[in-house]
């Protein structure tokens, strides 16, 4: 098999809806990209963007924040801020040549575990496409940084 | 970045434990790997793999190692923290560590659950426990926190889940507050006849349960009420409660009296449509509460509502419909003193705004006031009940001054109007024609007002015979009503002329007699009512051709739409798109210039504006020229501030004048406008003097004057389309003399236009049940109350709603007749029912010797609803044996996808069927159809249906069919959820906490399920679910108090800078700013943890228990262990970590 790029991405999903979705997507043996690793938070409210960033540093290629359908929020509505800083964080991005795709916003309730399965699949093709991310290349390019990744696979 | 992380000191000594879970993990990760790799991470004391860590064994590993080995840090990595968390916790709790220095890598259902890719799978898995291990070392000891159980319950849906679990829980001493939205417990049990297998009496094994609860001390059932709101959190919630008004008090001893009286038949929603009920009502018998309910709704039935002056048209309707003309009558006369007249003249504002309108053609609700008027013949106005000593004046006695004399004389003020003509009755003495209205209906009319002590004195021009200032001085208030009776001019060359007539002034001097002379042809200008009351007197007065010159097309005609036909079928021309633009002659009018128009773009008034043809001017020779293009008032004589088109000017809402005891309304307040307008803003002017003599605000709470919209909105699906009752008139050729026109409708005629009324407030507020009521029971300004209970537990209940036949249109509901739906035929077979217990057609007499029975209509269906309802087949099973029961000699036919008969005894009843002679079909039905194509099939009901057991198409004819549709979530179950904040999936039932080991318990601590709300049940499932509710409340009851997660927000005071963005964040207003300090603070008791805050803080000061910031950037860094790029970067470029 030839050696095919393997996005990594970390998901930021919300204890109530987003985080059980997954959990249903694996009770029901739901099959999908093998991509995603999930953090655990309270409120997708308490996605932190320098958690983000902090994944993009650490070598992540893609970003998904996943939380509770607006208006179904656990606690009313932390899902909307959570929206209002993705909007702002991804224009932030985009400026540095950080490309769309690779930060993605889901909501997915409890019993979603197939549209939270679908969006990893479609998210990991998405990034597959685009290559690795190469932060320091990008956004730290000519900068003095010199990458080269080693992975210790 | 976050450079305030600290390192983990001292150095931390992990425990890592990396579960097999049988093969569930283990058969896709290589747990030996993983739990080696994990060995090497420098925080690690111990890695370890185990076939179950959760067993009894895994956990004792885990307190051991504690123990022995001093680990100060525990990760396992095994399944869902949702599934275990709680166990190792414990574990880690008993091998004497704080259960918070524990963390939970997700392997199954997150990892190797997900895929078959083994090496991807490992990978992914030391990912996950590496996020851990990092993450781990930096928690926190922490303590739960400790909350009181209120034990007080709420119980919301009084079905028999509901039922069920309010019993267990009072039974056992404790308080419940049972809310249910319906004006009786019971659900859709209620409803039904047998319960299938055993075939108990419904009613009979559910009342005595229902009668329970309606005598149980211990239990508050709030009926007719609604949930509004829910705050706070397991042990301490705090619900505000909407018990809705039934306008019925305690004192109703359910002697039916009301019932019996009420005019208002709707279809009763207990029977489903199959029977009828009145507005005041019990759903049933045995209804619990045993009390009646009158259905009112939050605004006035729209033809009320769009009547100016708010005429109870509904009631009347009601009343005739009933063959209470009497009371119709009193009913009317109470908002309006000229009934007969506006039962014939109104313009009826309300008939455009009837919801009939939406099915067919709105009730024909003026002619029906004539008709009760005419039908009655005498009648009385309403008399003071005391006098009072304060004087009206009241100039012009039309319609508006007339309306404002009465509502103050109904008052008891002293009222006296003053009249300029030789008539009273302003317009409708002098304006509209004889024929439409008879002298001698307003003599009568005028003399009721008169009889009830209103003083009119004619001949008496206000400004000229007396002056303003007298009556002011004479009176206490003055109302000027003196209306609009100066023709407008068109403003055209010859105008002037002698033959050019004003048609207002033309209608006066007919009405009063005065002699007017006209040549063979007339022509009249404009196209209003007047217009046409214009063109048809003249006609009548001998006139051969008589055209009328309208600018605009019929479309745009203002006209009544009637009255034009009529005019036509009397011989009138019109001329439309025509205007005139000279008139010529030498003294007297020779001919007219006339002008062809079309029409351009709208203009403020809506209608497309009339744009001239040049060059189509044509002259046509005529005798006179009749101008009736709008009237404007004449007050100049009144000294009173006017508006510049002549109008006078008054507060909108008080109709207060530039002098503050002088109020004016009607036409020469607003310009010309209709008659129940003008009597509007008599009424409105009588309420404001009211006002001020009684020194009351005179603003307050009057939104509700004049026309408006109401909000209600009625059903109208599957009304039945009847066409609205046309006014006999009298034949065309009879109309040259002032004859009225219109005969007035039969009284089978009126009985059945009423009977068209929707009733779409449901109670017509005629008040006919006080009048009946011995103890005083009914209370009409009873209003919603608001109740504030404080619970620990809440129990949802909500129950299902049945899946809409109608939507899957080719089985034929609505449609085909003797198609009917399940509960349609519970009620049916039932005893107390609308057949009591006869299965017969729609025609409630014949009965059916053929019977279909469909099962998984919208159930087992990818395009309604893909699941199993689970009861229909058994239902499906009692409806066979039923109609086998009552009618031996037919033949049934059960239609199914699969037979599914999965409960104790169930399957034994299907075989009794089998026995008993049924036809089973095995294959979906694809359509319900009339079209017969043999002789065998002529006036059958044909199932078409594919038979799989013998793989054909079979057609098969029956007299009856039954749909068993499916149990679908209530309508409203997203916003439940919301409210409750529970979650509900794709179909609307709500989730449970885990679909296996917890069907009972919400997401939400403290809120529980029972019953079909959250999915389709029968009544054993539902018993067993409420029973259940019931125990997890009373065990939590019996705790009294329950640990909560210590995630909680909390402000470092010294590092605060008091920005004050936290504050806003806050979904729970659990920061409060403290001023003296200038810095911010968490109130932990209302803090719920979701860390909004955090993620918000610009200085970073705000920690998140259990979810702090190293904590997370700590799990990001371990989780991407194998993609660092920043081990390349050469030193002091690092990003900082």
């Amino acid at each position: 098999m030839s050696e095919q790029f393997e996005p990594v991405i970390v998901g930021f999903l919300c204890n109530w809806c987003s985080y059980r979705a997954a959990d249903l997507a694996g009770t029901a043996r739901i099959k999908y990209a093998p991509s995603l690793r999930p953090i655990r938070v309270m409120c997708s409210g308490r996605v932190d963007p320098q958690f983000v960033l902090k994944a993009f540093i650490n070598g992540a290629d893609g970003v998904l924040i996943a939380g509770c359908h607006p208006g179904e929020c656990h606690y009313l509505n932390g899902n909307i801020k959570t929206l209002r800083r993705f909007l702002l964080l991804k224009n932030t991005l985009s400026q540095w040549g950080i490309e769309d795709e690779r930060v993605q916003l889901q909501w997915a309730s409890a019993s979603e575990g197939i549209i939270l399965a679908e969006r990893v699949n479609k998210m990991t093709e998405e990034i597959r496409a685009l290559g690795p991310l190469r932060w320091y290349d990008k956004v730290l390019g000519g900068n003095g940084a010199v990458p080269i990744p080693v992975k210790e696979k | 970045m976050n450079d305030t992380k600290s390192p983990p000191t001292p150095k931390e000594k992990v425990g890592v434990y990396i579960c097999h879970c049988g093969t569930n993990i283990a058969k896709v990760v290589d747990v030996v790997e993983v739990a080696k790799w994990a060995e090497k991470n420098p925080h690690v004391e111990i890695s370890r793999e185990n076939k179950f860590m959760c067993s009894s064994l895994g956990q004792e590993l885990i307190e051991q190692d504690i123990k022995e080995k001093g680990l100060t840090r525990i990760v396992v990595a095994s399944c869902s923290p949702h599934m275990h968390e709680r166990t190792f916790r414990t574990a880690t709790e008993n091998g004497g560590l704080n259960p918070f220095l524990f963390e939970m890598a997700n392997i199954r259902e997150h990892d190797s659950w997900t895929t078959d890719d083994e090496e991807a799978a490992t990978q992914k898995a030391k990912a996950l426990v590496n996020g851990a291990i990092e993450r781990v070392v930096h928690h926190q000891p922490l303590e739960h926190i400790p909350v009181e159980i209120n034990p007080n319950t709420l119980i919301v849906g009084g079905g028999i889940a509901g039922i069920t679990a309010a019993l267990e829980l009072a039974d056992g001493g404790n308080q419940v507050y049972l809310v249910e939205k319906q004006p009786s417990i019971g659900g859709h049990m209620a409803q039904l006849d047998k319960t299938f297998p055993t075939l108990d009496c419904s009613a009979c094994i559910l009342t005595p349960k229902m009668s329970d609860v309606g005598n149980h001390p211990n239990i508050e059932l709030m009926t007719y009420s609604e949930v509004e709101s829910v705050d706070g959190f397991i042990g301490n919630f705090d619900v505000t409660v909407r018990k809705k008004t039934s306008s019925v008090n305690e004192k109703c001893t359910a002697c039916s009296d009301c019932e019996e009286i009420c005019p208002v038949i709707v279809s009763s929603e207990f029977d489903v449509g199959m029977g009828t009920r009145t507005a005041i009502y019990r759903p049933f018998p045995q209804a619990i509460p045993n009390t009646y309910t009158l259905s009112r709704t939050t605004d006035d039935s729209q033809c009320v509502a769009g009547c100016p002056i708010h005429q109870n048209a509904h009631g009347y309707i009601s009343l005739i419909a009933e063959g209470k003309y009497e009371e119709a009558v009193k009913l009317i006369v109470e908002d309006n003193p000229l009934p007969g007249i506006c039962g014939r003249a109104c313009a009826h504002p309300c008939e455009d705004v009837c919801d009939r309108g939406k099915v067919d053609e709105p009730i024909s609700i003026a002619f029906l006031k004539r008709f009760a008027m005419d039908k009655v013949g005498d009648y009385e106005l309403l008399r003071p009940e005391k006098e009072r000593k304060e004087r009206v004046g009241i100039v012009g006695s039309g319609p508006s001054g007339l309306a404002c004399a009465y509502d103050l004389r109904k008052n008891g003020y002293q009222v006296k109007i003053f009249e300029a003509l030789p008539a009273a009755g302003g317009m409708l003495a002098v304006g509209i024609p004889e024929y439409r209205l008879q002298s001698a209906q307003l003599k009568k009319e005028i003399g009721k007002i008169k009889d009830i002590g209103v003083d009119i004195q004619l001949n008496t021009k206000v400004g000229e015979d007396i002056t303003l200032e007298e009556l002011e001085k004479q009176y206490d208030a003055v109302y000027i009503a003196t209306g609009a009776h100066e023709e407008r001019k068109i403003g055209i060359p010859g105008e002037d002329l002698a033959g050019v007539l004003s048609g207002i002034k033309f209608l006066r001097d007919v009405r009063l007699g005065n002699k007017v002379k006209l040549g063979d042809n007339v022509i009249v200008v404009g196209g209003g009512d007047s217009a046409i009351d214009t063109a048809r007197t003249a006609k009548r007065l001998g006139v051969k051709n008589v055209t009328m010159v309208y600018r605009r097309s019929r479309k745009e005609m203002p006209a009544d739409f009637d009255e034009i036909e009529e005019a036509l079928q009397e011989g009138i021309n019109i001329e439309f798109l025509t205007n005139p633009v000279e008139v010529k002659g030498k003294k007297t009018v020779e001919e007219v210039t006339l002008q062809r128009m079309e029409l351009g773009t709208p203009d403020e008034s809506g209608r497309r504006r009339p744009i001239p043809i040049e060059g189509s001017e044509f002259d046509v020779p005529c005798d006179n020229i009749i101008i009736t293009i709008g009237q404007r008032p004449d007050i100049g004589s009144l000294k009173l501030k006017t508006k510049d088109w002549g109008g006078v000017e008054v507060d909108e809402v008080t109709l207060q004048t530039s002098k503050k005891k002088v109020f004016a309304g009607g036409d020469c307040v607003v310009g010309p406008d209709t008659i129940v307008g003008a009597m509007a803003l008599g009424k409105t002017a009588a309420e404001s003097i009211h006002r001020m003599f009684e020194k009351l605000d005179m603003y307050a709470g009057r939104e509700k004057e004049g026309a408006y919209l109401s909000n209600i909105e009625v059903d109208i699906s599957g009304r039945e389309k009847a066409p609205r009752a046309r006014i006999p008139t009298i034949p065309a050729k009879e109309r040259s003399s002032f004859k009225e026109v219109n005969l007035g409708f039969t009284e089978e005629a009126a009985q059945q236009e009423a009977n068209r009324c929707l009733h779409c407030s449901i109670c017509c507020d005629c008040h006919l049940c006080t009048t009946v009521c011995e103890p005083d029971a009914i209370d009409y300004s009873m209003e919603d109350e608001i109740v504030d209970i404080d619970v620990g537990n809440i129990i949802i209940a909500t129950g299902y709603e049945l899946f809409d036949t109608r939507q899957i249109p080719q089985y034929g509901y609505g449609r085909l007749d003797n198609v009917f739906t399940s509960l349609e035929f519970e009620r049916m077979v039932n005893a107390s029912g609308p057949t009591e217990g006869k299965i017969v057609l729609r025609d409630f007499e014949s009965a059916p010797e053929s019977v279909a029975i469909v099962h998984c209509v919208g159930s087992r269906d990818e395009n309604y609803h893909k699941y199993c309802s689970q009861v229909c087949c058994m239902y499906s099973l009692k409806f066979a044996h039923l109609v086998h029961e009552r009618l031996p000699d037919a033949q049934v036919y059960n239609c199914y996808i699969d037979m599914r008969t999965p409960g104790k005894g169930y399957e034994e009843f299907y075989d009794r069927l089998l026995k008993e002679g049924t036809h089973f079909i095995r294959g979906k039905v694809a359509e319900v159809t009339d079209s017969a194509r043999t002789q065998e099939e002529e006036g059958k009901l044909i199932v078409q249906v594919e038979d799989t057991l013998i793989g054909r198409q079979r057609r098969v004819p029956v007299d009856m069919v039954i749909l068993s549709p499916a149990m679908e979530a209530q309508p409203d179950s997203k916003e439940t959820s919301q409210l409750f904040k529970m979650g509900c999936d794709f179909d609307g039932f709500f989730i449970e906490k885990h679909p296996k080991l917890d069907p009972i318990a919400t997401m939400t601590e403290g809120v529980f399920l029972a019953g079909a709300c959250q999915g389709p049940k029968d009544v054993p499932d539902s018993v067993a679910q409420g029973a259940a509710a019931a125990s997890r409340v009373a065990s939590l009851i019996s705790r009294g108090t329950v640990m909560m997660e210590p995630i909680r927000a909390s402000i470092d005071a010294e590092a605060c800078s008091g920005c004050k963005i936290c504050n806003t964040m806050c979904p729970y207003n659990a920061i409060e700013f403290i001023e003296e300090d200038g810095v911010s603070h968490v109130i932990t008791a209302l803090c719920q943890g979701c860390g909004t805050c955090v993620a918000a803080c610009p200085s970073g000061v705000i920690t998140g228990a259990h979810f702090t910031n190293d904590q997370l950037i700590s799990q990001i860094e371990g989780l991407l262990w194998d993609m660092r790029e920043l081990e390349a970067v050469p030193a002091g470029k690092e990003e900082k970590r």
